[in-house]
């Protein structure tokens, strides 16, 4: 069960306020929220760094949280700003196949619109770009099986990365 | 709950600290105190014109001045608002401001063009001395706004830089055009804008490093 965001601002209030046990009921939830939000766009194996970079995030600039705005937007942002910082340090690893790895099942409501929050990122991108971004960042294809799959060259595979990731990171706040 | 965030959480927890929420309301406070603070300045250095008082200042004067306020308070506010992330987070107002400032050289440009005096004519003995006093006029926004950018957690690193500058070019460009004698089209519309762009690609160019975090 993901708190809705009434009980993740009231915590977040209490924790600006230097309430312990609110701020751990809160980390706990954030934690909770974050790992599902990154469960199908992330190999599991990575999203705990990446949680955890969160979680950092949340705790290091926690008063940039305005209370009389909403919480979940603003966590939001910070998990999208991180994933997209993500994309650009991944590079290949046997592990990052998406073979191995079968993302959970959600079911709650909560759960839905976060994955889609991520996919609305990348409906924003022309398709070739999104296209290798996915196979070479998230999949952990190489430039050259890229290349293959897609038909687009090689130096095109790098190209659209490079401008994929650029534009991704313009949209952290824009798509909703 | 697995047992790397557990343990992340306890420490965050044993680390926390009561904090004051950043309000936007202070960040536009501290840039109005940096703008108050140029024009002061700018009247102590340069002394104001007493054309706008006299009637003497024409109406370009009004409205190229009144125009880069404008687009240095839209601007202000966005870079503050993109201070604290929020998906949703959209800040459109400076882009139009922009394209509205923009119509101000292209005016001067037509109207030299259409004078058949050439473009030698958009120049003048005190082009290039309103063009360096304006941008350096900008530099206590620019530092302000860094500042508060820096504090924050802005996610959209590339836009708030753009509008740090174009809010910091703005500011000072207005504050000393309150100075400046010369009420021209060709002289407002280009010497007094061109500061703003040259702030806006420095404010792109060198704020997303400060303010990547």
């Amino acid at each position: 069960m993901i708190a809705d965001e009434s009980t993740l601002a009231q915590l977040m209030r209490q924790s600006q306020d230097g309430d312990k046990r609110a701020y751990t009921v809160l980390l706990d939830e954030c934690a909770n929220w974050l790992q599902r939000y990154y469960s199908r766009r992330v190999p599991p194996h990575q999203q705990d760094d990446l949680v955890q970079e969160v979680l950092m995030a949340i705790h290091n600039k926690r008063d940039t949280w305005d209370a009389s705005r909403a919480f979940l937007p603003w966590l939001a942002a910070i998990a999208r700003y991180r994933w997209v910082d993500h994309l650009r340090k991944v590079y290949r690893t046997e592990a990052d196949q998406l073979e191995d790895w079968d993302a959970a099942e959600e079911s709650s409501e909560e759960a839905v619109l976060a994955r889609l929050s991520l996919e609305r990122l990348f409906v924003k991108l022309p398709e070739k770009q999104a296209e290798v971004i996915e196979m070479v960042k998230i999949e952990g294809l190489s430039i050259q099986e890229a290349s293959a799959r897609s038909g687009q060259s090689e130096s095109l595979v790098k190209v659209n990365i490079h401008r994929g990731l650029k534009k991704l990171s313009t949209l952290i706040e824009k798509a909703e | 709950m697995n047992r790397h965030n557990a343990a992340l959480i306890a420490q965050l927890t044993e680390d926390l600290q009561p904090v004051r929420a950043m309000k936007g309301r202070d960040g536009l406070l501290l840039a109005a105190l940096a703008g108050a603070v140029t024009v002061l300045a700018v009247w102590l250095a340069a002394d104001l014109w007493d054309g706008v008082v006299t009637g003497e200042a024409s109406p370009f004067f009004f409205v190229t001045n009144g125009l880069l306020l404008v687009l240095g308070l839209a601007a202000v506010a966005a870079t503050v608002a993109l201070a604290s992330p929020s998906v949703g987070n959209r800040q459109d107002a400076p882009k139009w401001s922009m394209a509205m400032v923009g119509i101000l050289p292209l005016t001067a440009l037509a109207t030299v063009l259409a004078s058949g005096t050439g473009l030698a004519a958009l120049m003048d003995p005190y082009s290039l001395h309103c063009l360096t006093a304006a941008t350096g006029a900008s530099a206590l926004t620019f530092v302000a706004l860094t500042y508060w950018l820096r504090r924050g957690a802005p996610v959209s690193v590339q836009t708030a830089g753009l509008f740090a500058g174009v809010a910091s070019g703005a500011i000072g460009s207005f504050a000393y055009g309150l100075s400046c004698p010369l009420d021209g089209v060709a002289h407002l519309g280009l010497w007094h804008v061109l500061p703003v762009a040259i702030t806006g690609l420095v404010g792109r160019a060198v704020l997303p490093r400060l303010i990547r975090w």
